[in-house]
């Protein structure tokens, strides 16, 4: 339907130069040509011309201007499709994609076949998950544009995601008979590929295979086609073919377990003796493969495995090989084998120490670095039975020996953390950091412990090693979605109650996430014309369940609880200076600490300006480079305010938007129903805390049923207090009382609970909380049962102590609690863990002296490593690098291939 | 930093930023020959009715607007979801908030 105000020849052309300036982002000249039209009083009210110039203003950065003009135009001229999709496109570009899909419609209700609405639609509405409205629209464009590949493609795509396998498959068939005059090879094995994928999800084995065959030819990605092909085998039960498929996987990699555990699965051996023989033939071919030696050990017992390992383990340490033990740490489970573990090395360091031998019978003699690793594992091992103190021993003597080793120095902190000295820990760290400065991953190690250890300044000036000179190190990190960082502050700012600056940093990790699920936006367009439709579902999938990631949880974690704090406790300004702990100093100490903060006001205030200037100096350049493309896009997110994130309204309001992602990706942790739980209480809703109850007793593990036992207290509690609750409400928990808490009162509940239990502390601990949560009268009986643990009790740990002291400080849980009771505690808890810097009597200076050795300051700049240090530590570390990277740290760019940043 | 590797940046970054211009860029496609587009639509066939059918007989369900109240407060659900649960239940209250609980 043309517009309803048509303009005359020159004012069309001059329109339409407007719109190429805006294709082409030469802003300015579109400005100038729409000004030529408007200054036109005969055409001052144009309405496609208006919506056109609010469009061009928005790239430049005035988003409010833009709005004004683009309604404006839509108003004049309410039945063209050109401003309904230039409104579209204003909201899309604010991410606004409910509304924008809603202008894109109406555009389409004044041409209902624009090729360009329509394929913007499409976009919109895969990306919004609207499958049904996608496939129609692809519908549309199939029948509008056959001659189009991407008509093809995406109607196929929407057919797929929408599980409707064979019109997928179909339309995909035609469409490849169209292409047989080859020039992009890979494009059209990946085609193939996917059409191969899809009879795979449809449970057509027989002609994915069929498709497979008859394609050999054409499909260039050879290790696929014979994976794909492999597996096929398998489900087919034709175990013949597949053997000699995945034999010739082997051969190709006989590192990759999937492969020999795929061909075990197909042998199928009977007796162990022939599974053996199976790993035994594969290393005869492959003696250098560890594989196929280590997996043996996993499912042998008794002599065999006392023979495997043996021979496992000395190669491994004869070669110095420092991530063994992350190897070997799946074994750990079975107290047989750690037992026999213990025996191996133990006889290994004596012989080694007396004869240079791994056993006496030996012929060999090994080179000095053997005892080393070997200590260096034993020290590991022992750190992972909890046999910290003796760990450290060992470390101890093996760092006299050889102090340039950074391995011990890392596992030494590791040990020390352990043994919650959090302090020496970040001594040894920083030791081990100095002495390869150009290692990045201890580098991030060490940041983190000085992070965990409340030391945020020292860890940004370590981690600056790494990050780009002239910005900020908080900034390059925000920037680079450096998330354990993030996340790792926000736990260090919660302890120091800064309230404010823990949500920001929750709230930026929030944000990193909703940027990577932006960020596939480009793709949906890009993927089809690149035909890389594997990949492209794949990452489709991945962005469903994104926020299913450690990080997210993490950071929604520690928002609930300051949220939910925040309720309790709510903020008043003013609050900030006084932290708690403040009281219990002397006026000297108070004064050093003010000082210090002053000083790191300070200091703040002078980078905050030093990054301004650069900030600005940086848009300068810029301008100036952008001097012939226009100005661009001067959009930025606003940022997140800690005062303004602290004082919220509504805290319960925002805990619950970080808990919807969790209930709907990790419903499976026990965790998730807590903070629902949690929620629910404070807002009375008896059902919703019922439904939390009922979910976390599907999915609670052995340790968490104390908290359990808790949480079903305050819910009965609750109910009891309870006025004016509806019958129809009444009647649903009625149905449930009985299975959660039996025919007894709550009291006697809760105290069978602890009589049942009164060896565990956490059991203990959650019981002495329900005690006094029923009845505040009970405060001493309930506060003296926390004193009641003793070597033989199970579950103590620094984690737990430290749990009840944070209790029984916060008020919340006890009320006030005397003095002299977290004194006594307080004790209690530094006699089980003498080291632990937690209960440390107040005022006493932590020592980064452990054990007589000297460790450098945090920060020391002069110490720049020792050059003279032993290659085998160098490259060692590089491979221990590898392996441990792979569980923790660095950034999360792994997630998605897009995000390949080099975040620290 | 020496002037040498910032160059070397300086010139990644802008064959970086060309590298993305292409990705972006728009490129009209060439035509490919369809012989019987007709015939292959015709073959993909419709959806059948049946989840039409079930829409109807659950909107034929009466449920009380203070049910559907009750149950937006207590369960902190939508209007539309909790009607659609009012009416799965055959507008029983305690049925259906006793499956929004056990959900």
């Amino acid at each position: 339907m043309p517009s309803s105000q048509p303009l005359p020849p020159k004012e069309k052309t001059l329109f339409n130069r407007i719109l190429k300036c805006y294709e082409q982002k030469q802003y300015k000249n579109g400005l100038k040509f729409a000004k030529q039209i408007l200054s036109n009083p005969k055409f001052a009210d144009h309405g496609e011309t208006l919506a056109m110039k609010g469009l061009t203003l928005n790239c430049t950065g005035k988003k409010e201007e833009a709005y004004e003009l683009v309604k404006k135009g839509l108003k004049n001229d309410l039945k063209s499709h050109v401003c309904w999709h230039v409104y579209g496109l204003l909201q899309r570009s604010d991410k606004k994609y409910d509304e924008a899909i809603k202008c894109y419609r109406n555009a389409l209700r004044w041409d209902k076949e624009n090729l360009h609405i329509l394929r913007d639609l499409s976009m919109l509405q895969v990306h919004m998950r609207d499958l049904e409205g996608y496939r129609e629209t692809r519908y549309t464009l199939l029948q509008l544009k056959p001659g189009q590949r991407a008509s093809w493609i995406g109607y196929a795509i929407a057919n797929h995601l929408l599980k409707d396998y064979m019109v997928a498959f179909k339309v995909l068939e035609e469409f490849g008979k169209t292409q047989q005059s080859q020039d992009n090879q890979y494009e059209h094995s990946e085609l193939l590929l996917y059409q191969t994928d899809i009879l795979v999800e449809a449970g057509l084995h027989q002609r994915a295979l069929e498709h497979l065959e008859g394609n050999k030819d054409r499909i260039v990605d050879k290790l696929t086609w014979l994976e794909t092909k492999g597996d096929l085998f398998i489900k087919l039960q034709n175990l013949d073919e597949a053997e000699e498929i995945f034999t010739d996987l082997v051969y190709r990699n006989p590192e990759n377990h999937r492969y020999l555990k795929k061909l075990e699965e197909i042998v199928n051996p009977s007796t162990l003796e022939e599974r053996l023989q199976l790993y035994q033939s594969v290393t005869t071919v492959f003696p250098k493969a560890d594989s196929p030696k280590f997996i043996p050990v996993t499912f042998s017992t008794g002599s065999t495995f006392q023979n495997l390992i043996d021979k496992f383990m000395r190669s491994q340490l004869k070669r110095g090989v420092p991530p063994l033990f992350t190897s070997l740490k799946p074994l750990y489970s079975d107290p047989e084998k750690v037992r026999f573990i213990t025996a191996t090395v133990e006889s290994y360091i004596s012989s080694l120490e007396s004869c240079e031998k791994f056993s006496e019978a030996d012929e060999e003699t090994e080179p000095p670095t053997t005892i080393l690793w070997t200590k260096y594992f034993y020290a590991l091992h022992l750190d992972a039975l909890k046999e910290y103190e003796k760990a450290l021993s060992v470390l101890n003597q093996s760092l006299e020996h050889t102090p340039t080793l950074i391995e011990l120095h890392v596992a030494k902190a590791k040990v020390l953390k352990h043994l919650g000295d959090i302090a020496g820990a970040v001594a040894c760290m920083d030791e081990a950091q100095s002495l390869d400065t150009a290692d990045r991953f201890i580098n991030c190690k060490c940041a983190c412990y000085m992070i965990r250890n409340d030391m945020i300044s020292e860890a940004e000036e370590t981690a600056s090693k790494f990050t780009r000179e002239n910005i900020s190190v908080e900034e390059y990190l925000k920037e680079m979605q450096c998330m354990w960082y993030e996340v790792e502050c926000a736990n260090a700012h919660t302890r120091a109650k800064r309230f404010g600056e823990a949500l920001q940093k929750c709230h930026e990790v929030d944000r990193h996430f909703s940027e990577i699920v932006e960020d596939q936006f480009d793709f949906h367009q890009y993927c089809m014309r690149k035909m890389t439709l594997r990949s492209y579902v794949k990452m489709l999938k991945l962005e469903d369940s994104l926020r299913s990631h450690r990080f997210y949880f993490e950071a929604a974690r520690i928002a609930i609880k300051v949220y939910i704090n925040l309720h309790d406790e709510p903020y008043k300004p003013g609050d900030r200076k006084t932290i708690e702990g403040e009281s219990s100093m002397s006026s000297a100490e108070l004064k050093k600490l003010r000082n210090k903060q002053r000083r790191q006001e300070r200091k703040k205030a002078a980078q905050e300006e030093k990054r301004k200037q650069e900030e600005k100096a940086n848009r300068k350049k810029q301008q100036q480079q952008r001097k012939n493309d226009d100005e661009g896009d001067t959009k930025k997110e606003e940022e997140f305010q800690p005062e303004k994130l602290v004082s919220v309204s509504d805290p319960l309001d925002q805990a619950q938007k970080f808990l919807v992602p969790l209930e709907l990706h990790c419903y499976n942790r026990f965790d998730t129903h807590m903070f629902a739980f949690q929620i629910a209480e404070r807002r009375s809703r008896l059902l919703v805390m019922l439904r939390a109850l009922l979910r976390a007793q599907k999915a609670a593990s052995n340790g968490d049923l104390a908290e359990l036992h808790f949480c079903k207290v305050r819910f009965a509690k609750k109910v009891c207090d309870t006025n004016g609750v509806s019958s129809a409400v009444n009647d649903v928990i009625g149905k449930h009382f009985g299975n959660i808490y039996g025919d007894v009162g709550l009291e006697e509940f809760n105290q069978r609970f602890l009589d049942e239990n009164n060896d565990s502390l956490a059991h203990i601990y959650a019981g002495s909380k329900a005690m006094y949560h029923l009845d505040n009268a009970k405060k001493d009986e309930a506060l003296l049962k926390l004193l009641n643990f003793s070597t033989e009790t199970k579950n103590v740990t620094i984690q737990i102590c430290e749990d009840i002291l944070t209790s029984l400080r916060s008020k919340l849980v006890y009320g006030q609690v005397p003095e002299d009771f977290l004194k006594d505690f307080t004790e209690k808890c530094r006699d089980f863990f003498p080291r632990a810097c937690s209960f440390k009597p107040p005022g006493s200076t932590v020592t980064a002296k452990v054990n007589g050795i000297d460790h450098c300051s945090a920060g020391d700049p002069t110490n720049t490593g020792d050059i003279a240090m032993a290659e085998i530590s160098m490259e060692s570390s590089k491979a221990d690098e590898h392996k441990m990277n792979a569980d923790q740290n660095y950034d999360t760019s792994e997630t998605i291939e897009n995000h390949c940043s080099n975040g620290m | 930093m020496d002037n040498e590797t910032q160059e070397k940046k300086k010139k990644h970054e802008t064959e970086s930023a060309a590298d993305l211009e292409r990705v972006t860029d728009y490129a009209e496609e060439k035509e490919i020959n369809v012989t019987d587009f007709g015939t292959v639509l015709a073959n993909l066939g419709q959806k059948s009715n049946k989840a039409k059918e079930k829409e109807r007989e659950l909107s034929q369900v009466k449920i009380l607007k203070e049910d559907v109240e009750l149950i937006m407060t207590e369960m902190e659900v939508t209007k539309d979801k909790a009607e659609r649960v009012l009416r799965e239940n055959k507008g029983n209250v305690v049925e259906a908030l006793t499956v929004l609980v056990n959900s």
